[in-house]
C-alpha cells in the first residue's frame, strides 16, 4: 500500500483511537482438559498506548502467559476481544494472522522456545526467512542483532550449548528479527544475571524511546518495574489494578 | 502506522532449503525415521526376491532335469557318445533344455553332429528337435541309416506319410522333453496355485508391515516436534508451509530408506539363496527384467508410502493453535 493512501486510512479510522496499538475487551479464557474447567482468564481489558512501556505483574498461574498469548495472536478468546491497529484479530484470515505474527510482534517466551537443531544466528534468521527475507541480508541483520545483545561471539553456537542467560537473550534477539512494532517479553529477565538483565532492560527502554516499539513484559524484576510507563496487576485472570512505578514505590516503602 | 498486511508464501524452495537443513542437523533422528522405512522396504524386496530366486531354482533345475534325461537316452541307444555321429533334425522353435543339449553335443569329443542329408545315412542316431510339426517324413531323415532309431523330443509329432508298420516306426523313441503328462502337469498346476497364493499373502503382510514400520516413524518424527511446529508459527510460518515442509522431509526420508531398504533386501536375500544353492544356480535363470521392475516398484512405493503416512501428522501439527502447540512436551 503506498504511504499516502496509508496515511488517509489510518487518519480517518482512528481519530479517536489512534494511540492504542493493543485493546482487550473483556477477555476470558476458558481451558477444557476433559471435565476440568480453568478459567485461565476471566475477563481482563487493557488498552495499550503506542511506545508504551507495560510491565505485567501477578503471581505464577495468575494468567499472565495466557495473556500474552491472547494479544499476541498466539490463541483464541473463548469471548471478548482483541485489536491490534484497531483489527479486530478475530477477523484476521491466516495469511494476516502470520503477517502479524511474523511482523509486527516480537514474542519473548518464558520457556525461550529456542529450535533446538539451530545455532544461535539460525534461530534469529528463522523469523526473517518466513517474512521472506534470506541469504546474506538476513545473516547481516541478525549479527548486527546478536550484537547488541552481546552474544556475536557465540552465533554459531546451539542453544544446548549455552546458559540459560544466554538463551534468553537468543530468543530476545530473535524475537528483534522483523523489527517488530511490538514486543511481548514473558518474564525475560528471570534467567538473567544483574548485567545481562541491566542490559536487556536498556535495550527495551531504547527500543521504545528510539523507535517507538511498544514493550509489555512480565516481570517480578523491580529494575524492570522502575523503568516501566504502567504497572498492570493481574490476579486469578483478572486485572486487578493498574499503577504507576512512583505509587508502586509507595506500596512497597509502606510494606518495609 | 502500518496496517496489517499479509504474510508471503514461502517458495517451494526455501521448504526445501529447510528441511533438507533439517535432516542433516537431526542426522541421528533422522537414520531412526529411514531405518524405518528400510525396514519395512528390506521386508518386502527380500520377499519379492526370493520369490523370483525360487522360480529361477525352479526353472534351472528343470532344465538341468530336462537336459540330463535326454543324454541318458541318447546314451541307452547308442552307447559312449565319442566316435558316433548323429543326425539333427529341428522343425521349429528350440527350448532352452534343447539349446542346452546341442551345446553339450557340440563339445563332446569326436561326436559328429550333422544334418541328415548331409551326412548321407552314416548317422548312429538322428535326433529330432523342436516344438513345431515335422515337415519331413522319418523314412526320408533315416534314409540309408543302417540301424535307423529316431529319438524325438515332441512325444506327440505327427510326421507326414509315415506309414504305420514300417520298420521305423518301431524304432522310433519318444524323449519327454518337458511335456509332463496330464496327471503331472496337474499336480505341478495346484502346487503353483499354492505358490501363487503363499505369495500373494507374503506380500500383503509384507506391505502391512511396511506401512505400519513407515507410518510408525513418520509420526514419532512429527509428533516429538510440535513445540518446535508451534514456535515456527508464533514466528510467522503458514500452515501450509509446515505441511510442505513434512511433506518433503518425509518425501526425502522415505526415498532414502526405500532405496537403502530395496539394496538390502536384494542383498539379503541373493546372500542366502546364493550361500544354500550357489550362485550360479540363482543367477542362471533369474528373472532380471522382474527384478528390476520389483525394484522400481519397492522405490517408488516406499516414498509415497512415506508421503502418506506424514499427510496426517502434518497436516495435525500444521493446524494446531501456536499457544497450545507451544505447551506440548513430548
Ligand atoms: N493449555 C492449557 N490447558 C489447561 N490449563 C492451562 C493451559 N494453559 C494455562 N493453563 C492454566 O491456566 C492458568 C493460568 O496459566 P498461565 O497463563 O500460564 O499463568 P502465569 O503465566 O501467570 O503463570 C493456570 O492455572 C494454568 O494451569
Ligand atoms: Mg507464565
Amino acid at each position: 500500500m503506498d504511504n499516502d493512501l496509508q496515511q488517509l486510512l489510518n487518519d480517518g479510522a482512528t481519530a479517536e483511537k489512534s494511540g492504542y496499538v493493543i485493546r482487550a475487551v473483556d477477555v476470558k479464557r476458558v481451558y477444557r482438559n476433559g471435565e476440568v474447567e480453568t478459567h485461565a482468564l476471566r475477563g481482563a481489558s487493557l488498552d495499550v498506548k503506542r511506545a508504551e512501556y507495560l510491565s505485567i505483574m501477578g503471581p505464577s498461574g495468575s494468567g499472565k502467559t495466557t495473556f500474552f498469548n491472547m494479544i499476541g495472536g498466539l490463541d483464541r478468546p473463548s469471548s471478548g476481544k482483541v485489536y491490534i491497529d484497531q483489527v479486530d484479530i478475530a477477523q484476521l484470515d491466516p495469511y494476516e494472522l502470520a503477517w502479524l505474527r511474523c511482523r509486527k510482534v516480537g514474542y519473548i517466551f518464558q520457556s525461550f522456545n529456542l529450535i533446538q537443531v539451530m545455532s544461535c544466528i539460525e534461530n534469529v534468521m528463522l523469523p526473517m526467512s518466513f517474512a521472506g527475507v534470506s541469504g546474506e541480508d538476513a545473516r547481516d541483520k541478525a549479527m548486527d542483532i546478536l550484537e547488541r545483545v552481546g552474544l556475536a561471539d557465540r552465533a554459531l553456537h546451539k542453544p544446548s550449548e549455552m546458559s540459560g542467560g544466554q538463551q534468553q537473550r537468543v530468543a530476545v534477539a530473535r524475537a528483534l528479527a522483523n523489527s517488530p512494532d511490538i514486543v511481548l517479553a514473558d518474564e525475560p529477565t528471570a534467567n538473567l544475571d544483574l548485567k545481562t538483565g541491566e542490559e536487556i532492560i536498556e535495550l527495551f527502554w531504547k527500543l521504545r524511546s528510539d523507535l517507538g516499539v511498544t514493550i509489555i513484559t512480565a516481570t517480578h524484576d523491580l529494575k524492570m518495574l522502575k523503568r516501566s510507563d504502567r504497572i498492570v496487576w493481574i490476579e486469578d485472570g483478572r486485572i486487578s489494578k493498574i499503577s504507576t512505578p512512583d505509587e508502586m514505590q509507595i506500596q512497597i516503602e509502606e510494606v518495609h | 502506522m502500518e496496517q496489517i498486511g499479509k504474510q508471503v508464501k514461502l517458495p517451494l524452495g526455501r521448504a526445501l532449503q529447510i528441511a533438507v537443513q533439517g535432516i542433516r542437523i537431526r542426522f541421528g533422528r533422522s537414520l531412526v525415521t529411514v531405518s524405518g522405512v528400510v525396514l519395512g522396504v528390506a521386508f518386502f524386496m527380500s520377499n519379492v526376491t526370493s520369490q523370483l530366486i525360487k522360480q529361477a531354482i525352479a526353472d534351472e533345475r528343470e532344465q538341468r532335469q530336462t537336459l540330463n534325461l535326454m543324454l541318458t537316452l541318447m546314451k541307452s541307444e547308442i552307447g559312449d557318445l565319442s566316435g558316433k555321429t548323429v543326425a539333427l533334425a529341428t522343425f521349429g522353435e528350440t527350448t532352452v533344455s534343447e539349446r542346452d543339449l546341442l551345446a553339450v553335443l557340440r563339445k563332446t569329443p569326436g561326436l559328429t553332429l550333422g544334418a541328415p542329408e548331409a551326412l548321407g545315412g552314416k548317422a548312429h542316431l538322428l535326433l529330432v528337435l523342436g516344438a513345431g510339426p515335422a515337415t519331413a517324413s522319418p523314412d526320408i531323415l533315416t534314409a540309408g541309416m543302417a540301424q535307423p532309431v529316431l529319438l524325438d523330443s515332441l512325444a506327440e509329432r505327427a510326421y507326414p506319410s509315415a506309414k504305420p508298420g514300417s520298420s521305423l516306426a518301431q524304432v522310433r523313441r519318444e524323449l519327454f522333453f518337458g511335456r509332463e503328462s496330464e496327471e503331472q502337469a496337474d499336480k505341478l498346476k495346484t502346487q503353483a496355485e499354492q505358490a501363487t497364493f503363499r505369495t500373494l499373502w507374503i506380500g500383503i503382510i509384507s506391505i502391512l508391515v511396511t506401512i505400519i514400520g513407515i507410518a510408525n516413524a513418520l509420526l514419532m518424527s512429527v509428533t516429538e516436534r510440535f513445540r518446535e511446529i508451534g514456535t515456527m508459527k508464533c514466528l510467522g510460518a503458514m500452515s501450509a508451509f509446515i505441511r510442505k515442509l513434512f511433506l518433503i522431509e518425509s518425501a526425502m526420508l522415505g526415498f532414502a530408506g526405500a532405496v537403502i531398504g530395496t539394496a538390502l533386501g536384494t542383498l539379503l536375500s541373493f546372500a542366502g539363496y546364493g550361500l544354500t544353492f550357489g550362485f550360479g544356480l540363482i543367477t542362471a535363470a533369474l528373472n532380471v527384467g522382474g527384478l528390476l521392475v520389483a525394484a522400481a516398484a519397492c522405490i517408488a512405493g516406499g516414498t509415497v508410502l512415506s508421503m502418506l503416512a506424514a499427510i496426517y501428522p502434518a497436516n495435525f501439527a500444521a493446524r494446531m493453535v501456536p499457544a497450545s502447540a507451544l505447551r506440548t512436551n513430548v
